[in-house]
């Protein structure tokens, strides 16, 4: 078996004038959990659509499931499951009359899903499309995206309209697919969304890839805030010498700093003197992610 | 595989099928009523009536052989009120069962299931066909019907083959607003540039012979169906041919773009 299960390289989609995608490169690597995080209208969708064989690149190269040209062949869909950004299904239609139509084009499989899904979700199969809220509306789509045991699961924006207790639900079903040997591909504008569930994520803005990096190593780079209160104000200098502290500051006898590595260190250096409060607080993924944003091309901040 | 089982063209005919009931007896119903209303306008001096009004005007409306019974149902049912009511669906449904899910998002999952683009638009279209087929054959179950009850004498071999005529004059007006819909994923457009052929095609073959240009029947999809009536006008398999002809270019033309173009866009 192949070892990446998506590799796109110099993916460019052109709206007449307007360039959506520039140069995308992405390589999703088998049994992962990708996270593809962006703002709205970054490319997110645009690029998942050109994945998906909906929409067609105006240049560069797509690999998914090791085949090039999904037009050419179709049956290698039936080993992907699509959750689309939004979700649309005929009106008068009940849910189980979408998901067994749907069972039916993938010749069957995942019929046998539908009632588990269905109950461990809540969904009512039986209302017609028209009646059920948003957020039933997308356990429709999770439950046809997730019901015939897809080897590649592409989740665009999967967790909108689900409330707190489902998503929650929704990342156990993800790790789930996962451990049964699934590669996931998830988009999302939030990145704390995906930040649980997702070993590696790509930063997309404006339609270029901007990093793609370990979530781990995501999470050093954010580091934490630390902040130490003392009895009296302490001499800095044993601080200032600690590489691993970042925007030292003190005020009164507060000490505050971004501590990204080991707290070993500052911890023995905190010591020598009489602490009377202390705190430290993982640095949001997404304050982190922001300065990705704010960014603008080329500069530095 | 799904391709074989038509699970995309009976899907497509299941959503569709409360509506196509209603239509089709709706359209039998309008149909039987002015096929079963022949025998008392016999009674009435109609050719004198027709008289009355300018010639030309009776020639473009098609009403200029009332005095039989196939005249009648050709130019009232054939010619007016089951055709422009075919027509009718034919368009709207036409820009609908492709271009018009497309647009609503309802074609999306279809299209990420492995199914290929062909399956798609060949078997949409063939339910298309299916329905206009269901609509025209209930007209013909009516008059047909009617005919023999009533004995109005018109012969079956001829409500047959103009039957199969008015399939294919309807058939290419779905089949034009399929095939633009599929270009162009915009199921307003398909519509309105279907609408527009057929009220131009109409009035071309209705008026063509009173202002004189014969010309303009000739190149009128409907002047192919029905010249001046469809029930008493000899047939003419070259006209036929050219209808049928006709619905295999659009469709082939829609298809290069439907298999080229951005989907879902």
């Amino acid at each position: 078996m192949s070892e990446s299960v998506i590799e796109v390289s110099g993916l460019v989609k052109d709206y007449g004038r307007f360039r959506a995608l520039h140069e995308v490169q992405l390589s999703v690597r088998r049994g992962e959990v990708f996270g593809f995080i962006g703002p709205n209208g970054a490319g997110k969708s645009t690029t998942i659509k050109c994945l998906l064989d909906l929409l067609r690149p105006t240049a560069g190269v797509i690999e998914v499931l090791g085949t090039r040209a999904l037009a050419q062949h179709p049956e290698v869909r039936s080993r992907i499951g699509y959750l689309p950004g939004e979700l649309s299904l005929a009106e008068q239609q009940t849910a189980r009359m979408h998901l067994e139509y749907l069972a039916q084009l993938r010749g069957g499989a995942g019929k046998d899903g539908i009632e588990r899904l269905a109950a461990r979700f809540q969904l009512a199969l039986d209302r017609p499309f028209r009646e059920l809220s948003r957020g039933n509306r997308q356990k429709v789509g999770v439950v046809q995206a997730f019901m015939h045991q897809p080897e590649l699961l592409i989740l665009d924006e999967p967790t909108s309209g689900l409330d707190p207790l489902l998503q929650r639900e929704f990342l156990s079903l993800v790790l789930e697919a996962q451990r049964a040997g699934a590669t996931v591909f998830i988009s999302s504008h939030i990145l704390s969304e995906v930040e649980a569930i997702a070993s590696r994520v790509a930063i997309i803005r404006e339609g270029r890839l901007v990093t793609v990096e370990d979530v781990e190593a995501l999470r050093v780079k954010a580091g934490q805030v630390v902040t130490l209160t003392f009895d009296a104000p302490p001499p800095l200098d044993g601080f200032r010498a600690l590489a691993e502290l970042e925007s030292l500051r003190l005020e009164g006898a507060t000490l505050s700093a971004v501590l990204k590595g080991s707290p070993d260190r500052l911890l023995k250096e905190a010591a020598r003197f009489r602490v009377t409060h202390w705190r430290a607080k993982d640095r949001n993924l997404e304050e982190l992610f922001m300065d990705h944003y704010r960014q603008p091309t080329g500069a530095t901040p | 595989m799904s391709a074989q089982r038509l699970v995309i063209f009976r899907g497509a005919l299941r959503t569709r099928r409360t509506g196509l009931l209603i239509w089709a007896l709706s359209l039998a119903g309008v149909c039987g009523l002015y096929t079963a209303l022949y025998p008392s306008m016999e009674k009435v001096d109609l050719e004198g009536m027709l008289k009355a009004l300018p010639p030309a005007m009776v020639e473009a409306l098609g009403y200029d052989d009332m005095s039989s019974a196939a005249g009648y149902v050709g130019s009232a049912i054939y010619g007016l009120v089951g055709f422009m009511l075919l027509l009718v669906f034919a368009i709207i449904t036409g820009g609908g069962v492709l271009a018009g899910e497309e647009d609503r998002g309802t074609l999306e999952l279809e299209l990420t299931c492995p199914v290929s683009r062909r399956d798609v638009y060949l078997q949409r279209l063939a339910a298309l066909w299916a329905q206009v087929a269901v609509l025209v054959v209930s007209v013909l179950v009516v008059t047909l019907g009617l005919s023999l009850s009533l004995s109005l004498g018109i012969e079956v071999g001829v409500l047959v083959r103009a039957t199969v005529q008015l399939l294919l004059l309807v058939g290419f007006f779905a089949s034009l607003a399929y095939a633009a819909g599929a270009a162009t994923g915009r199921p307003g457009v398909a519509r309105g540039l279907a609408a527009a052929l057929a009220v131009t095609s109409y009035m071309f073959n209705a008026l063509g012979p009173t202002v004189g240009q014969r010309w303009m029947v000739s190149v009128s999809p409907v002047g192919w169906y029905m010249a001046d009536n469809p029930l008493t006008s000899a047939w003419r398999p070259l006209d036929t041919g050219l209808l049928a002809a006709s619905s295999v270019v659009v469709v082939v033309i829609g298809w290069l773009r439907f298999s080229r173009r951005d989907l879902m866009a």
